[in-house]
């Protein structure tokens, strides 16, 4: 590339500008990354390949729970792991059919839909990848597919991406767990013996607790089904939905990683301080 | 995009890109012409000036009321200081600094491309009971799903078509967005109508060799993550 260092201008972006005509065939991708993450992905030695969707619009139906009762509505739970898992397989076939070696980038996003009662959409959105072939990222013999054969996923951003390669990580999949749990409601008595005081509701407690723990644990069974060495960029999150106060899903997801090489190192950042608010 | 083995798939769904007044294709044709005129105007100003580009591209649509809309296309003129100009103008969304980093990457932005669809699917016996309100059933809502993959894959293909045309190497959506609704063609019954719109930008590659061109330096502002704080907090 000659960079006219006066102007600032590659001479090269411009003659290519102008030999461009419309119509000439060229081997065009897509991809929903912004412009930082499309040059890091490219410096962290993939190519992008496309863009991959897979979407499920799902009947979530009522399940209920006992009124007074702590406990998983285990249907409710089965669903939203197999809408999700619709989607994302969807959106694996189709990197499939790009030949790629993995998916950066991912949503994973549950829409309600207004025009139907207790129909959501379940969507998964991604950039498929390649690595470079002969990059210095990929050690030698080192397969991207993860131990199902399949083409690795990871929701982390394009920057993340970057430094976890950096650091000699390699991502694996998505792993998620999902508990749809029903909180138990007080009885009056309960109610009344509480008024005017701060005290802590043991069975409130315990439920959070309980639910929290199988998202968890679930998650980490995923992982270590994939022989992950941890997970990173864990969010948990809790999502009422539509099932009213005492209904809640909880739902834990992150990106499983490996180790690429045994060492982890990575470049001491320069220290700076930006002159803006 | 097909091939995906749902059950029922086929005819029940009818695009846009079928052509003709295939599912509301006249419609799309509009709101193609919409976008295209404010986009071919903001162009025409642009070259006026003896520009080469124009960047930090907004586009907006604003309903007027009785079915009128305004398209709207703004943008920053720009003239690179080189000897050579482009056989045409490139436009983008791109703001400033992220043109910048492409051009140094060894990008350069091309055009603005725009993919959109309308689908229409009859609401056949088994979504009717799929979707029925208030049941217990956990299933897939099969005919609902082929209605908004099969508008989403004739959007993006219009959108690649679009990129393609104009002979870019990298087509990065800024955009993607679906609506769905119902329509009563018949006394007590409902059909759905889903509509697709993908937006981006086209980029052409320069740059020559195997790999990027690695520039970044790793740097640790010496200021609260405040985007980490809100990524914590969501």
């Amino acid at each position: 590339m000659t960079v006219n260092d006066q102007l600032g201008v590659p001479e090269d972006a411009m003659r290519r500008l102008a030999e461009m005509r419309p119509g000439q065939a060229t081997s065009l991708f897509t991809s929903d990354l912004s412009v930082n993450e499309f040059l890091l992905v490219r410096e962290a030695g993939f190519r992008p390949l496309g863009l991959v969707l897979g979407s499920s619009i799902y009947h979530v139906g009522l399940q209920m729970g006992r009124w007074s009762k702590n406990q998983e509505l285990g249907t409710l739970s089965q669903a939203m792991y197999h809408a999700r898992e619709l989607a994302m397989s969807r959106m694996e076939a189709e990197a499939d059919q790009l030949g790629a070696d993995g998916i950066v980038g991912v949503r994973l996003e549950i829409e309600f839909k207004e025009f139907g009662n207790d129909l959501a959409e379940f969507i998964a959105v991604g950039t498929a990848v390649k690595a470079d072939q002969d990059h210095p990222v990929t050690p030698d013999g080192y397969s991207w597919r993860n131990n199902r054969g399949k083409p690795f996923t990871s929701d982390l951003s394009g920057q993340d991406f970057w430094t976890l390669l950096q650091a000699g990580y390699g991502p694996l999949d998505m792993v998620m767990g999902s508990c749809v749990y029903h909180i138990a409601h007080q009885r009056f008595s309960q109610t009344l013996g509480n008024v005017g005081q701060n005290v802590e509701i043991p069975q409130y407690t315990e439920a959070l607790y309980d639910a929290r723990e199988l998202a968890m644990s679930r998650m980490q069974a995923e992982a270590e089904a994939l022989d992950a060495e941890g997970i990173v960029g864990v969010q948990l999150l809790s999502l009422a939905h539509r099932w009213g106060g005492h209904t809640t899903e909880f739902f834990a997801i992150g990106t499983a990683v490996r180790p690429l090489r045994p060492d982890h190192v990575i470049a001491a950042p320069q220290l700076v301080l930006p002159l803006t608010d | 995009m097909s091939g995906f083995g749902f059950p029922g798939t086929g005819a029940g769904t009818v695009t846009s890109g079928q052509g003709g007044f295939a599912g509301y294709a006249p419609y799309v044709d509009a709101l193609y012409r919409g976008f295209g005129t404010a986009l071919s105007r903001l162009g025409a100003e642009a070259q006026a000036m003896h520009a080469d580009g124009v960047v930090g591209v907004r586009i907006v649509e604003t309903s007027m009321g009785e079915g009128n809309r305004e398209f709207m296309a703004m943008g920053t003129a720009v003239r690179a200081a080189s000897p050579t100009r482009p056989a045409r103008l490139f436009v983008t969304q791109a703001s400033g600094p992220d043109v910048a980093k492409l051009l140094q990457a060894g990008w350069v932005p091309v055009n603005i491309a725009i993919g959109i669809s309308v689908a229409v699917r009859h609401d056949d016996y088994a979504t009717q009971m799929q979707a029925r309100p208030w049941s217990s059933s956990n299933v897939e809502v099969a005919g609902y799903t082929e209605l908004v993959q099969q508008v989403r894959a004739d959007a993006r293909r219009r959108f690649d078509a679009a990129a393609s045309a104009d002979g870019a190497d990298v087509a990065t959506v800024s955009a993607m967005t679906l609506s769905i609704g119902a329509i009563e063609p018949g006394e007590g019954h409902t059909d759905h109508v889903a509509e697709c719109r993908v937006v981006g930008n086209s980029v052409a590659r320069f740059h020559q060799g195997g790999h990027a061109i690695s520039t970044t330096l790793t740097v640790l502002p010496l200021r609260a993550d405040l985007r980490a704080d809100e990524r914590r907090r969501r």
